[in-house]
This record gives structure tokens, C-alpha cells and sequence, in this order.
């Protein structure tokens, strides 16, 4: 009863005006950066942080999820119009969405990905609404060492499921916690890694490093491509902005099961919107009469996947706010954001804030709504930003990013940081090195150094405590597999194959 | 070949890591583990990483799925280019606060405007001049973020648009008030 108090209470802090305003400029913006390449969620709530400062954490986070959760709906449109995923999740939607553009159904494939993202979105926040208290409360029994296994099966899972090479997200993610360490170690009081440079004595801001790796590298990449001169062409908005019966008819059934592949691909750490639109899309193409479609327009190869990946924004929000533990980047540096407002997400959040806690989730019940309207009718307002030449559009995120990384200490230093951690993420992606998990482990760094340190005061600096209870030993079991798993699996194949 | 190179900079890496965290003064009081503790587990998990990246070269190799080298060759054109814009990037860092950011940015998008959208000079200077005054406008005086202004001649132009825009707030203020005397 206590939490259906707190549940409605939310809606009446998200229904403030101001709150309002806040969350449809986050979808707003959300829309323009997935529509937008060159700049996807992560950069863009990087980039939000340094203007928020003063403002109530509440509102400014609404905004942020807001963002998160909007790009989906904006990533789909470049998807369709123009082959070109607007933001990574989108990328199997550019496969049949294209196609159906070049049959002259674009408006249908727009509507499918606008409906089907709406009624997902929905449907995960509503499980977002049902199993965070219930997880909250067991998270609440954690000491230091079940929160130090915890961030790392987050941070193996992250790593073997992120990118094609299981070793390089590894390294991802240890460079991401090396670079974590560096600064004034709190609890000794001592320098590490400072290189006598005293703006480092407070450590590398995680927003320098998302700005880098993931806007001024993208315009880096977006540059090259331009100089290749490789872009499919842009198929204008043909077609009515609705579906036929039979459309309809086929959507339904790929937008449900794509919702609720969605929400557990994104509870699970590591995995991700990319990962849940494959699974989904993979899905419709086995249970379809039809499977020959898939590749050529079947709508049902939109439907789900979009639907897929915005669910998962929402399940993606479970593991971030009731156990403080993000399992991705874009979650991630919402996590960061949380702490520079001082507030730190985790089981305590739902006793201490429920306000917050619930003010943003219920948030998302109207940002979908908004988005809806967004996305279907306004649609050909944000169509409009793709007519910007790639020309103009890069070196302006460029300047966008320095303002963002110069407001945030006034310091040029973090300027030469975005740059050198932008050339970093270009050669990252050229020898397929995945980022997310650097950003991940960047973030979590500092937390999970503290709890192992606690830990391990906790047991007289011995590590069995890390094996102690069922909940660490079983999370030490996970991570292990994680790493184990891609390697053993085509072992495993091959001997089935032999004995076979 | 690539993979190769990973490989030794991961190793080169963790030597400068492990070097760097010997460095680290410690006086071991109270804390157990210290400041040492947790980077030494870091850079054995790198080590871990080599490992893991020889297997997987090891596997590739044995399964014969080389990167051409055809590609590679074909790379270098388009390196160029990304060579320069980083340069010219960087230049434009190393001014920043001396031209401040109004100026400084105006030049920089020009300068990469001209090349990444040939020919447009009029859509180029007009939108990066109006993006850099608006965009300066909006951070500085209405959500007041704090972006440099530059030393002095050019610190003028920032005082300007300063002044300019106080002018034209008490303006918006006056009106407004006129209107509600009404």
C-alpha cells in the first residue's frame, strides 16, 4: 500500500510544470540526437550535465532519462530514410525499414517504429514500475563484497558481450578502471598517476572522456566517411503515416514479444539495445511463415526490433537505480550524473527519495506519450535536420562538445583531454576495440575500489570474503563464466561436432 | 597485424602501470590494502587480458582469417585527412583562450567548413558566425556556463556581445513592464 502511495506520489512530482517542461525537453532533444548522427545518448547526456548544475537533481534527471530513452524513437528514422542507424540499436531497423522506404512504404515503417516503440516503452516501464521495489529491498541486505562481485559480473558481462573480441573488452575495461585510479586516492590521502599534472589530482571527469570517445570520435569517423563518399541515398516520407489492417495485423504480435525481449536483455547487464534488436528481429524471422521477407520490407523486421530496443531503455534503468549498478554506458553515465548531484542511486534511494525515484520513473509514462506525438505527426519537422550537409553538421558537434567539456572546470585541459580521447576512440574503433566498457568501468572505478577496500578491511585482508556468502559466490561464478563462455562455446561446438 | 600491436601496447601498458604504482608513496596505516592494492589487481588483470588476446590471435591464425592487406594500403588517403582535422583541432585548443571562445571558434568551423562543405562560403561563414554568437549568448549570459573570453584586444568582442545583450534584455524588460502598466 506504502508503495502504491509512492507510486502515484510520482506522478504528482512529474506533473509539476517545470517537470514537465524538463521532460519533454529531454524527449526533445532525445528525438534530435537519434536523429542526429554523429551523437547518440551517451555524448549527449555527457553534454547536458555541465548546464544542469543548478538545477533540482529531479528535474534535470527526468531530462537525462529523457534523452536515453528518446534517442531510440529518433534512431529509427535515419534507419529508415536513409540506411544509417541514427544510433547503434537501430541498426537492424536500417535493414527491412530501408527496404520498405524504397517500396514507397516509408510512412508505414515510420508509424510501425513510432507505435511499436511507444507501446514497448510502455510496457517496460510498467515492469520497470513492478520489479524495482522487489529487487531494491533484496539489494538492501548487500555489504561491500556482494557490491564488489556484483560490478564485476556487470563489468565481465560487459566485456565479453560488447564488441567481437571478448579479450579486447577486457582491456576495454581495465584501461577504463586504470584511468579511474588515477587522482588522489581518498581513503590514503595519496597522489596516484598524477603525472605532476595538478588538474589530475581530482582524477579524469568521465564526461571529458564520453565527450571524446563517443562525439568527437564519431565526427572523426562521420569526416572519413564523408572523404569515402559512401552513403546511401535518402528516400523521402512516402505513403500515409499509419498502417493498413494487414500491416497492423502482422506488427502486434513482433511489438509484444519484442517488448518483453527488450526489457530482459536490458535487466541483464552488458547485453544492450544492439543485442536485444538482433535477438528480436532474429526471433521474428524463425516464427514467420514467410522468412524470405526478411531483408526485402517485412515490417515485421521493423516492428520488433524497435520495439525491443526501447523497452530495453527501461529494463536497462532496473539494475541502474536499484542496485546502483548501470550494466551499460549509456547507463553509465547517468550513474555518473546521479553522483555529481550528490545522490547515490541503490536500494537506500527508494527509503530515502522515494520522491525522485518514482517522480522519474512515472516520468517516463508521459515522455512516451510526448515522443509518441514526437515521432508520428511531427515527424517531418525532425526529418527536416537530415537536409543539414554533414559538412556543417560535424565540425558543429565539435564546438558543441568544447563548450560542453570547457563549462564543466573552466579548464583547457579537459579540452586537450576530449581531443586526445577522441583520436583514442577513432583508433579503438578501427581495430574494433569496443568503448562502452571503458566508460562503464570508469565510472563504477572509484566505487568498486572502495568496496573491495572495505571488503577487505571487513575480513582482515583476507579475500575469502569474496567466496563468504551464497550471493558473492554465486556473482564470482557468473563473471567467471562470462569470461569462459565465449571461448569454451566454439571449443564446445566443435567437440560436439566430432563426436557426432 | 593489428591485433599484434595491441598486444605489445598492452604490455608496454602494464609495465608503465606496474612502474607507476610502485612510485605510489604508501604508509600502510589503518587501510590493510593501502593504495597499492587494488591498481597491482589491475594490472594483473591486464596480464590476464594478454593472455585471453593471444589465445584469440592464436585461434585466428590457426583458422587461417587474416586481414587483407590491400585495405590497410588503401587506408592511408583518408588517414590524411583525419591527420589534419586533428591538427587543426588542436591549434585551435591552444588558442582558445587566447582568441576566446567566440572568436576562436568562428575561425576553427570556417577552416573545417571549407573543406568538408567545398564551395558554400556564404552558408558556411554565416552559420558559424551565427552559431558561435548564439550559441556564446545562450551558455554564457542565459544558463550561465562560463566559456572563455579571451585576452585582451580580443576579449572586446565577448564584452560586446555582453553588452549587447544587456541591452537588448533591459529592452525586452522595459517593454514588458510597459505592457503591464497598461
Amino acid at each position: 500500500m506504502d508503495t502504491l502511495t509512492h507510486i502515484l506520489n510520482g506522478f504528482s512530482v512529474c506533473l509539476q510544470p517545470i517537470n514537465l517542461w524538463y521532460t519533454f525537453v529531454g524527449v526533445f532533444l532525445g528525438t534530435i540526437i537519434g536523429v542526429l548522427p554523429g551523437i547518440g545518448p551517451s555524448a549527449g547526456i555527457a553534454l547536458l550535465i555541465p548546464v544542469t548544475y543548478g538545477m533540482n537533481p529531479t528535474s534535470a534527471l527526468i531530462m537525462m532519462a529523457g534523452i536515453y530513452y528518446g534517442t531510440k524513437y529518433g534512431g529509427s528514422t535515419t534507419a529508415i530514410l536513409i540506411r544509417t542507424p541514427g544510433e547503434a540499436a537501430s541498426v537492424m531497423t536500417s535493414i527491412d525499414g530501408y527496404e520498405m522506404a524504397r517500396k514507397g512504404r516509408a510512412g508505414a515503417a515510420l508509424a510501425v517504429s513510432a507505435i511499436g516503440s511507444f507501446i514497448a516503452g510502455t510496457l517496460g516501464v510498467v515492469a520497470l514500475t513492478l520489479f524495482a521495489l522487489p529487487l531494491a529491498s533484496m539489494a538492501l541486505k548487500f555489504g561491500p563484497a556482494e557490491y564488489f562481485t556484483l560490478m564485476l559480473f556487470a563489468m565481465t558481462c560487459v566485456s565479453s558481450l560488447t564488441g567481437k573480441s571478448p579479450a579486447k573488452g577486457m582491456l576495454s575495461t581495465i584501461i577504463g578502471l586504470m584511468i579511474a585510479t588515477i587522482g588522489i586516492d581518498l581513503q590514503s590521502g595519496q597522489p596516484r598517476y598524477t603525472m605532476g599534472i595538478p588538474e589530475f589530482q581530482d582524477g579524469v571527469g568521465f564526461v571529458v572522456v564520453v565527450v571524446g570517445l563517443f562525439a568527437v570520435a564519431e565526427v572523426l569517423r562521420g569526416m572519413e566517411d564523408m572523404f569515402k563518399g559512401t552513403a546511401a541515398p535518402m528516400i523521402r516520407i512516402s505513403g500515409r503515416l499509419w498502417l493498413t489492417r494487414d500491416e497492423w495485423v502482422r506488427s502486434i504480435g513482433p511489438i509484444w514479444r519484442g517488448g518483453i525481449i527488450g526489457f530482459i536483455i536490458g535487466v541483464l547487464p552488458g547485453a544492450g539495445g544492439t543485442i536485444a534488436s538482433i535477438l528480436s528481429y532474429m526471433t521474428e524471422k524463425r516464427l514467420s511463415k514467410h522468412p524470405d521477407e526478411f531483408g526485402n520490407g517485412a515490417i515485421e523486421g521493423v516492428a520488433g526490433p524497435e520495439s525491443a530496443n526501447n523497452s530495453d531503455t527501461a529494463g536497462a534503468l532496473v539494475p541502474l537505480l536499484t542496485l546502483g549498478v548501470p550494466g551499460g554506458g549509456a547507463t553509465a553515465v547517468m550513474l555518473g550524473a546521479f553522483i555529481m548531484y550528490g545522490i547515490q542511486p541503490g536500494p537506500l534511494l527508494f527509503q530515502n527519495r522515494p520522491d525522485l525515484v518514482w517522480g522519474l520513473v512515472d516520468s517516463m509514462y508521459i515522455g512516451n506519450v510526448m515522443l509518441l506525438i514526437l515521432n508520428l505527426p511531427l515527424i517531418g519537422i525532425f526529418v527536416r535536420l537530415l537536409y543539414i550537409p554533414s559538412g556543417i553538421l560535424y565540425p558543429l558537434i565539435v564546438a558543441i562538445s568544447v563548450i560542453g567539456a570547457y563549462a564543466i572546470n573552466g579548464s583547457i585541459l579537459d579540452l586537450y583531454l576530449i581531443l586526445f580521447f577522441g583520436v583514442v576512440g577513432y583508433v579503438f574503433g578501427k581495430v574494433d576495440i569496443p568503448v562502452a566498457p571503458l566508460v562503464l568501468s570508469l565510472v563504477l572505478g572509484g566505487i568498486m575500489e572502495q568496496s573491495f577496500r572495505q571488503a577487505m578491511t571487513i575480513s582482515g585482508g583476507h579475500p575469502k570474503i569474496f567466496f563468504g556468502s551464497a550471493i558473492t559466490m554465486t556473482l564470482v561464478i557468473m563473471s567467471a563464466i562470462s569470461i569462459i563462455l565465449p571461448f569454451a562455446l566454439p571449443r564446445f561446438k566443435q567437440w560436439a561436432r566430432g563426436s557426432a | 597485424m593489428a591485433d599484434r600491436v595491441i598486444f605489445v601496447c598492452i604490455i608496454v601498458l602494464t609495465a608503465v602501470y606496474f612502474y607507476a604504482t610502485a612510485q605510489i608513496p604508501s604508509l600502510e596505516i589503518g587501510d590493510p590494502l593501502g593504495p597499492k592494492a587494488f591498481p597491482r589487481l589491475l594490472g594483473i588483470g591486464m596480464l590476464f587480458t594478454a593472455g585471453l588476446l593471444f589465445v584469440e590471435m592464436w585461434r585466428a591464425g590457426k583458422n587461417g582469417t587474416q586481414e587483407s592487406a590491400p585495405r590497410e594500403a588503401a587506408d592511408w588517403g583518408h588517414l590524411k585527412v583525419i591527420g589534419a582535422v586533428v591538427v587543426w583541432t588542436a591549434v585551435y585548443l591552444l588558442v582558445f583562450e587566447l582568441l576566446g571562445y567566440v572568436l576562436s571558434t568562428i575561425v576553427y568551423l570556417i577552416g573545417l567548413m571549407a573543406y568538408f562543405n567545398r564551395g558554400k562560403w556564404v552558408a558556411n561563414v554565416l552559420t558559424s558566425v551565427l552559431f558561435c554568437i548564439i550559441s556564446y549568448i545562450m551558455f554564457v549570459k542565459v544558463l550561465g556556463v562560463n566559456l572563455a573570453k579571451g585576452a585582451s584586444p580580443f576579449s572586446l568582442i565577448c564584452t560586446g556581445l555582453d553588452a549587447f545583450y544587456d541591452m537588448v534584455a533591459r529592452g525586452v524588460k522595459a517593454v514588458v513592464a510597459a505592457i503591464g502598466m497598461f
